[in-house]
């Protein structure tokens, strides 16, 4: 069962779109695999769209003419403006996608199917892929971990978030299922373990916090993960 | 949506919408971009909203969230592509039941099959596995006895079944 959660100050802002785009869709993943939290925003949404629009858009029906007469010349046209065009949106249909790691097959989450990710780029047991986001100080990233792989100790100055997608890892926390949210910023020390290997998407914050002193994370495998 | 009712449930939201921009970016000039954006939206996208997935204000919520996100992104990192809908599919439920089905070659495949049955047998298939009709509303409509869709679906799917027999068994 997923234990880790976004808190509820991210889902307020992931549905209200203030969060970044890189948080938005590991929140959005989450939410995908997670039927408490799709619960959630669900209900924010809704009271969100309450407290905006007072008026219900469902008593529609009742609207008469005198009203559509009440309607100025300029908003008039700012309407004809908008419904001249007669064509509507088609929704593109989203085919699941899957994906090799090492000979893992994995099927991509939702979200991801339609937003491109480089090749994997491979340090001993640990493989990442970027994905191209162009987030401005975060990078998100597909982390795969082959089986009885580990990443060395390492704290973070910025934040990191960790959403599991599939396998399992554990850490001194204790051990993580697919769908599980680990947020971690430079409070938290850990040293995740995977006795089968897993795949996470992971968001980090700035390089930039790493430069500092931080010549470990120079190494190689720093900068795979970062 | 009817264009008339349309026009005044908009009216009534477009400060709404407005206020909603001005939090988001504190300009003026982009929340009016953000009103647009938004009915235009709602205008081209009416046909994705039924009213069994909630109410219609949190429909439209949704959709002035998703524009609101793509212009926050565009102006920030000057990208074009919109991933609001990558975020929050505005069609989630339909895509889902929908993958089952969505085997495209398969289908055509099919057609290819069915458009060699004579005209009769293949208005009974159309009716009762693409339109989910029943036996009874396709006799009605088709002003024939049940009998006779009965046994024209039998000699229709004889047919298919030899046709489609050497890739299906």
């Amino acid at each position: 069962m997923i234990k880790h959660h976004p808190s509820e100050t991210l889902l307020t802002q992931y549905c209200s779109a203030s969060l970044s785009a890189s948080l938005s869709l590991a929140i959005s993943i989450h939410v995908d695999m997670c039927p408490v939290c799709q619960a959630k925003a669900e209900k924010i949404e809704a009271s969100n769209a309450e407290t905006l629009f007072s008026t219900k858009l469902d008593a529609l029906e009742q609207t008469t003419n005198e009203e559509l007469e009440s309607l100025n010349e300029s908003e008039l046209n700012f309407f004809d403006m908008i419904t001249a065009d007669d064509s509507i949106d088609e929704v593109y249909e989203v085919e699941p996608v899957s994906i090799k790691v090492n000979e893992h097959n994995y099927q991509l989450p939702r979200a991801l199917t339609r937003i491109s990710h480089s090749k994997f780029t491979q340090v001993g047991k640990l493989a990442r892929s970027r994905v191209a986001l162009d987030d401005g100080a975060l990078r998100s990233s597909l982390l795969h971990i082959d089986a009885g792989g580990e990443i060395p100790e390492h704290t973070h100055t910025g934040f990191e978030v960790t959403l599991l997608l599939d396998g399992e890892f554990s850490d001194e926390e204790g051990k993580y299922v697919p769908g599980d949210f680990i947020w971690q910023d430079g409070s938290h020390q850990h040293t995740p373990l995977t006795k089968d290997g897993c795949l996470c998407f992971t968001v980090v914050s700035s390089a930039l916090h790493f430069n500092k002193g931080f010549s470990k994370l120079l190494n190689p495998i720093g900068n795979l993960i970062y | 949506m009817i264009k008339k009712h349309f026009l005044i449930y908009l009216n009534t939201s477009r400060p709404k919408i407005k206020r909603f921009g001005i939090k988001q970016f504190g300009v003026e000039a982009q929340a009016m971009e953000l009103v647009q954006e938004t009915l235009t939206s709602v205008w081209r996208k009416a046909h994705l909203y039924h009213s069994d997935k909630g109410a219609a204000t949190t429909w439209v919520y949704t959709v002035m969230r998703n524009a609101s996100f793509d212009m926050l992104r565009k102006m920030k990192s000057n990208k074009e592509e919109n991933i609001s809908e990558d975020i929050w599919p505005l069609l989630n439920d339909s895509q889902e039941t929908h993958h089952e089905y969505s085997d495209h070659l398969e289908d055509k495949q099919i057609k290819r099959y069915l458009d060699k049955l004579p005209i009769a047998q293949r208005e009974v298939v159309r009716g009762v596995y693409f339109q989910d009709m029943s036996q009874e509303q396709l006799a009605m409509q088709l002003n024939i006895p049940v009998g006779t869709v009965k046994s024209r679906l039998r000699l229709a799917l004889q047919k298919l079944r030899n046709e489609m027999g050497d890739q299906h068994d």
